[in-house]
This record gives C-alpha cells, sequence and structure tokens, in this order.
C-alpha cells in the first residue's frame, strides 16, 4: 500500500493542487455571489431562479465545474489531513491514515460524480 | 554600544567521554548592548569556559556554520541580536540532528541528502571550450537565484516537522538546491533529479508546514522551491507516461 501511494503521489497532488487553485478562486466568488450578492439585491432574483439554475449546472460545462468544486477540493482536504497528522503524531501512523484519507477521497468523489451525473 | 547588564546564558553541554544525557549549564554574561548571541558564547569561550564547543568562523551570517537554538527557535547565532531577549537566554544544538557535543552536531546526514540531488550542472553533451560558453540572460539567472543563495546553515531542517519524523525525507536546504539546478537554463539534468524527487521522502513528503521559510536567514524560501518541484515532479512524471523512459534523449 505504501509503494502504491508513493507511485500515486503525482496525481494526488495534482488533485490536491487542483483542490487549492479552485478552494482560493471559486469558493469565495461562489460565497460572495450566492452569500452577499443575492441577499442584499445586487444580483436580480431572477437570475438565480431554481429552473435556471438547475438548468445551468445540469449543462455540460456545468456538470464539470461542479464536479471539479466537489472533488478537487476534497482531495485537497484529506491530502492536509494526512499530512497534519504526521505533523502531529509521526511518520509510523501514516501507514494507516494516508490509505483512509485516500480511501475516504476516492469514495466521496465516486458518490460526487455519482450525484452529478444525475442531475 | 556600551553595557547592558547582564544576562543568563543556559548553554546546553555533552561530553560524550563522560555523559550519557546532555546536561545544562548557566553562565553570567555581561552582555553588549550590540552583541549578538555568539559573542555571549565567544565570552563565555575566552573568559569563563575555554571547555565550550561550537561552530562559528564568518560572523556575517555568510558561512551558515553557527546555526543553533536560542529559546527554542532554529537561528544563526550571529544574526541574532541577545537585547531581543530577556534575561535568561536558552542555547541548545540545532534540532534534528545528532550531537557530537555540547552545541555541535553531526552533518553527515545533511551532506548525504545534499549530493543525493546532484547539485551540479547535468548536460547532455558536454560544450567543447572552442564553442565558446553556455550564455545565459539576466532573466534565466533571475529564474534561480534566489534559490541560489543557500548557505547550507541547516536551520530549515531543525525547523522542519518533516525531518524529525521521517529520516528518508531529503529536506527543505537540498530539494532548494535541485531545484535551483532544475531552474538553471544550463542545465539538462531535471528529469534525472525529478526521479529523486519523486522517490521515499521526496517532495511529497513535505506537509506544508512552512516553517523551513520561516527560519531561513538567507530569505531563500525554501518552502516555495518544495512545492515548485512538487509541480514540476508532476509535469515530469506526465511527460513519462506520453514518453516512455527510454524513448526519451
Amino acid at each position: 500500500m505504501k509503494g502504491l501511494i508513493l507511485r500515486l503521489e503525482p496525481v494526488i497532488w495534482f488533485f490536491f493542487g487542483s483542490g487549492f487553485l479552485i478552494g482560493c478562486l471559486l469558493f469565495p466568488a461562489t460565497i460572495f455571489a450566492l452569500g452577499i450578492a443575492a441577499p442584499l439585491g445586487w444580483v436580480p432574483a431572477e437570475a438565480l431562479a431554481y429552473d435556471r439554475v438547475a438548468g445551468l449546472a445540469a449543462s455540460l460545462p456545468g456538470r464539470v465545474v461542479l464536479l471539479a468544486m466537489l472533488v478537487f477540493p476534497l482531495w485537497n482536504g484529506l491530502n492536509h489531513l494526512r499530512h497534519f497528522a504526521i505533523d502531529l503524531g509521526g511518520v509510523k501512523r501514516d501507514l494507516w491514515i494516508a490509505p483512509l484519507c485516500y480511501g475516504a477521497a476516492l469514495v466521496l468523489s465516486l458518490g460526487a460524480l455519482f450525484a452529478v451525473v444525475r442531475l | 554600544m556600551g553595557s547592558n547588564g547582564k544576562k543568563t546564558i543556559v548553554v546546553t553541554r555533552f561530553d560524550p567521554d563522560r555523559d550519557e544525557v546532555p546536561r545544562t549549564q548557566s553562565y553570567e554574561v555581561p552582555v553588549q548592548s550590540d552583541w549578538q548571541v555568539l559573542d555571549a558564547l565567544n565570552f563565555i569561550k575566552d573568559e569563563i569556559d575555554p571547555s565550550l564547543s561550537y561552530r562559528w568562523s564568518c560572523r556575517m551570517a555568510v558561512c551558515g556554520s553557527c546555526g543553533m537554538m536560542v529559546n527554542g527557535e532554529a537561528k544563526l547565532s550571529c544574526k541574532d541580536p541577545l537585547s531581543k531577549y530577556g534575561d535568561t537566554v536558552e542555547v541548545t544544538p540545532l534540532a534534528n540532528f545528532p550531537v557530537i557535543r555540547d552545541l555541535v552536531v553531526e552533518t553527515e546526514g545533511f551532506l548525504e541528502r545534499v549530493q543525493r540531488v546532484k547539485p551540479w550542472i547535468i548536460r547532455a553533451k558536454e560544450k567543447a571550450v572552442e564553442e565558446g560558453p553556455v550564455r545565459q540572460s539576466p532573466r534565466e539567472l533571475a529564474d534561480f537565484s534566489q534559490f541560489s543563495m543557500c548557505i547550507n546553515c541547516m536551520l530549515c531542517y531543525s525547523a522542519c516537522p518533516v525531518v524529525g519524523n521521517e529520516p528518508h525525507f531529503l529536506g527543505p536546504a537540498a530539494i532548494a538546491l535541485g531545484h535551483r539546478y532544475n531552474l538553471d537554463s544550463r542545465d539538462e539534468g531535471a528529469d534525472e533529479r525529478y526521479q529523486i524527487f519523486r522517490e521515499e521522502g521526496g517532495v511529497y513528503a513535505c506537509t506544508y508546514a512552512n516553517e523551513c521559510s520561516e527560519v531561513c536567514p538567507k530569505n531563500v524560501d525554501p518552502a516555495a522551491a518544495v512545492n515548485q518541484a512538487k509541480v514540476g515532479a508532476v509535469l515530469d512524471w506526465a511527460k513519462g507516461l506520453i514518453l516512455p523512459r527510454g524513448g526519451e534523449g
């Protein structure tokens, strides 16, 4: 398992890095649009009407963006958790922490894929 | 200048012939207001206790030999003003290194890691002398010059939580040095180094603590080098998938 994770590190890190980028750029923009601009009326209510947003999310570009926003940050967060655990408790526990974190990221990613495909 | 009263310098002592474990010894030192921590150690050595062992040389933050922990933080003792500390200052050997004697640590493991990243220019084919020099523009120099400022003081190894945890970890300075050659326009050995970076204890063992850059006395920013090297190692790995290694150069 250790060897497999070592071989997969470049992929995991690519997912982690992408998650970091999305977390920095898209999350604040989403929070601003939905959490601040919409309640303050800066965005017309009809722009965020359910049917319109649902249609946008179900389009191919919408699904790709949604999937990226769900999957990559998952790997970002769980990779951070793994390394946090190493910093706090030593590298020995990584033998079970790493499979646990990446297993969780994989299962949750598949769940996200399933949900996005079903939209 | 001028006297700044007395400070108690608590120094870790260890004599492998006599001590089972390190012990501490306190010295009352009449300090000057412009003294660095190293000045106090030199005073102890010259005036109080000549048996105290520690490394130092240039006194101007260039040679990188006087690294130690001052009140628990990795510092170059020649560039660490005593005036910022209280009446008691604790000086211990660099963390994460085996101690040889007093404040002197074993550098062998560090030097082995530095060599592992092949810190020299690798060329596929050496240019003949008559063909002239390999030219480099100021811009190409600027790409890596920051990472070439490392003085091998090993403070980053003392501050890095991974160095303490993972015996195989290349560590911040060695990765920054390897990355410096990967960024050098004259070098053609990035593939070899990226392979080393991807091995156990390579760049992906870094846990993003950023402590290496916090303590670096030369603003090398090794954390940036390590994380840029991660990106490079990913791209090199992807390139290896498309172009099998056997088919390269």
